[in-house]
C-alpha cells in the first residue's frame, strides 16, 4: 500500500487539529484546545482506485511563541494550509507559511483550506485575495469541521494531486 | 550504569538509548513504562532494539539525528514534542534529544508528563488572549470602516451639493478620491493615510463655494481680474478646512491649498515647488487633471485616453511631479477600472 506524510500548516486557532478529528473520527468539538507539539493520525483511503495510506501530521499553530520546525516537514508529500475566514490575519499567516514551506519541500501538492466556512456572517477574510490565490492555480476549498462541508474534500483532492504527481514523475524519470 | 543515575532516569521517565547501527539501539537504562506499551515489556537494559516503524516521528526526527550524529556536534539536539498514545488511549508526550558523547551515538527520549501539560496551560491561555485580542481588534477595524464609509457618505453628499453650482458631478468627486487611494497604496502610504486621502482628494475644489457665481459660471474665458479672484478658491477651501487636529481635515486643507501648484513653481496661490508641495496635493494634481480631460463637460468634449496622456506627458516636470506620474501611468489599468464603474450620469 502506498503511504504518505502529509502536513496540516497554519495560524494557532484555524482549526487544524479539528479538521483532522472530523476527517478521522467524524467528531467534531467547538471547544479549542491548542496544540502542543506534533500529533500523527494515520488514515486509509481509495483514491484513483488506488489505497492508500495519508501519515496525517497535526503541526502546532503558528504564533509569536511556537514557530514550525522546517524539520517536521522531511518527507512530506502534500500539505495543508488551513486558514480562518473570520480572522483576516490567519490568512496572511497562511500565505507566509506556505512560501516557507515551499522553500524546504519543493513542488510538492497543497491545498489552502479556508475553514468555519459555517461562520457566513463573521466572514471576514479578503474575499479579492482568496480569488487571486484561484486564479494562481491554488486550489481552495472552504470548509467546516463542524458541518463536515468540504473536509473529506480538502484530504481527497490532495491525495489525488499527489498519486498525480507521483505519476508525473515516474512518467518523466521513464522518460529520461 | 549506577544504581542513582538509574533511579534518576527512572523518576524522569527517560530511556537512554545507544545506536548501534541504523535503526538498532542498545537500551541503556530500564526501560520506562511507556515505551513497554510500544516495545513489550520484556525489553530490558542492554537489550537490542530496533524502533523503525515504532514512532513515525521519531523516524522523521532519524534522519536529522544521523545528520546530527555524524557533524559529531556536543550540544544536545531536540526534536520538540510530539504525542503518542497507548493501547489503551492514554496521551503520552515525548521528546527526543540526540547527543554525541565519548563517540557514542546517544538517542534519550523522555515522557515529558507535567512539565508537556503545564506548556500546553500556558499556551492555551496565550492563545485565548490573543484571540479575544484579534476579535477586539476585528471588531475595533470594523466599527472604524463604517464611521468612515459613514464620513465618506456625508462627505460626498455635501461636496456634490457644493459642485452643483458649477456642474461638477458627484460621481466625478468619488473618483479623484478612488484614483488618490490607488496612487497612495501604489506608494506604500499607510491604512489610514490611504483611506483619508480617498475622502480629503474629492474636497480640493471647495472653496469655489467662495467664488462669485459671475466669475464661477462664466462661459467664456476669465479675464485677469476675474481669473485672480477665481484663484483664491484654494486659499478659500484651505480656510474652511483648516483649524482642527483631524489628520484626515489636515490632509484635505493642505490638498485644497495645493492642489494647483506646479512641480516647476509656477503654480499658485504660493508658488512652491517640487517636494515642498505636500505629496497628497501633487497626487491630486494629476489625477484631477486626467479625470478632467477624459470626461466631457460643458465647455468642452472629452478627450481620448491616448491624447489626455499624449498632453499630460508634456506636463511632466512643468506641472507634474515625475515619479509620481510613472506611478500613476502604473496603475492606469486599475484607474480605468475605477473610471468604467464610476461613469457620469446620462442627463435627460
Amino acid at each position: 500500500m502506498i503511504q504518505k506524510k502529509i502536513c496540516l500548516l497554519g495560524a494557532f486557532a484555524v482549526g487544524k487539529t479539528s479538521l483532522i478529528v472530523r476527517y478521522v473520527d467524524s467528531l467534531f468539538s467547538d471547544k479549542y484546545h491548542t496544540t502542543v507539539g506534533v500529533k500523527i493520525d494515520k488514515k486509509q483511503l481509495t483514491v484513483d482506485d488506488q489505497d492508500l495510506t495519508l501519515m496525517i501530521w497535526d503541526l502546532a499553530g503558528q504564533d509569536e511563541l511556537t514557530r514550525v520546525k522546517t524539520s517536521y516537514l522531511r518527507g512530506v508529500s502534500g500539505y495543508i494550509i488551513v486558514a480562518d475566514v473570520t480572522r483576516p490575519h490567519s490568512l496572511d499567516i497562511a500565505i507566509n507559511m506556505h512560501k516557507e514551506t515551499r522553500e524546504f519541500t519543493g513542488d510538492v501538492p497543497f491545498i489552502l483550506a479556508l475553514n468555519k466556512s459555517d461562520l457566513t456572517d463573521k466572514w471576514l477574510i479578503d474575499r479579492e485575495a482568496v480569488e487571486k490565490l484561484r486564479q494562481e492555480g491554488v486550489t481552495v476549498i472552504n470548509s467546516s469541521a463542524k458541518t463536515g462541508e468540504g473536509v473529506e474534500d480538502i484530504f481527497e483532492q490532495l491525495s489525488h494531486q499527489m498519486l498525480e504527481s507521483k505519476s508525473a514523475n515516474t512518467t518523466k524519470a521513464a522518460g529520461n | 550504569m549506577s544504581q542513582i543515575l538509574s533511579k534518576v532516569y527512572q523518576s524522569m521517565n527517560i530511556a537512554v538509548l545507544e545506536r548501534q547501527s541504523g535503526s538498532t539501539f542498545h537500551l541503556l537504562t530500564d526501560a520506562p513504562k511507556w515505551l513497554q506499551h510500544f516495545c513489550g515489556s520484556h525489553i530490558g537494559v542492554n537489550q537490542p532494539l530496533n524502533l523503525r516503524g515504532t514512532f513515525p516521528f521519531l523516524d522523521c526526527f532519524m534522519e536529522e539525528a544521523e545528520e546530527f550524529w555524524a557533524s559529531k556536534i556536543s550540544t544536545p539536539q531536540r526534536s520538540g514534542a510530539w504525542i503518542e498514545f497507548s493501547p489503551s488511549g492514554e496521551e503520552i508526550p515525548l521528546e527526543a534529544t540526540v547527543i554525541w558523547q565519548n563517540d557514542q551515538c546517544l538517542l534519550i527520549i523522555q515522557d515529558l508528563g507535567e512539565e508537556y501539560y503545564n506548556e500546553v496551560v500556558r499556551l492555551q491561555s496565550f492563545r485565548d488572549h490573543s484571540l479575544t485580542q484579534e476579535s477586539l481588534q476585528a471588531e475595533v477595524e470594523a466599527q472604524t470602516k463604517e464611521i468612515r464609509s459613514r464620513e465618506e457618505a456625508i462627505a460626498m453628499t455635501l461636496l456634490t451639493a457644493a459642485g452643483h453650482r458649477d456642474h461638477e458631478t458627484a460621481s466625478h468627486v468619488r473618483r479623484i478620491g478612488l484614483y488618490a487611494e490607488v496612487m497612495a497604496k501604489s506608494l506604500d502610504w499607510n491604512s489610514s493615510e490611504t483611506a483619508d486621502i480617498r475622502i480629503a482628494a474629492p474636497m480640493h475644489d471647495i472653496g469655489k463655494i467662495g467664488i462669485p457665481d459671475r466669475i464661477l459660471l462664466k462661459p467664456g474665458k476669465l479675464d485677469e481680474q476675474e481669473f485672480e479672484i477665481m484663484k483664491t478658491h484654494a486659499a478659500i477651501g484651505a480656510d474652511m478646512l483648516s483649524g482642527t487636529d483631524i489628520p484626515l481635515l489636515k490632509m484635505a486643507s493642505d490638498i485644497a491649498l495645493c492642489h494647483h501648484e506646479r512641480w516647476d513653481g509656477t503654480g499658485y496661490p504660493r508658488g512652491l515647488a517640487g517636494k515642498d508641495i505636500p505629496e497628497s496635493a501633487r497626487i491630486v494634481t494629476i489625477v484631477d487633471v486626467y479625470d478632467a480631460l477624459v470626461h466631457k463637460r460643458v465647455y468642452k468634449e472629452a478627450s481620448s485616453e491616448q491624447s489626455a496622456l499624449k498632453l499630460m506627458s508634456q506636463m511632466v516636470g512643468k506641472h507634474f511631479d515625475p515619479e509620481l506620474f510613472k506611478v500613476f501611468l502604473a496603475n492606469l489599468p486599475t484607474l480605468n477600472s475605477i473610471r468604467m464603474k464610476h461613469v457620469e450620469p446620462v442627463k435627460a
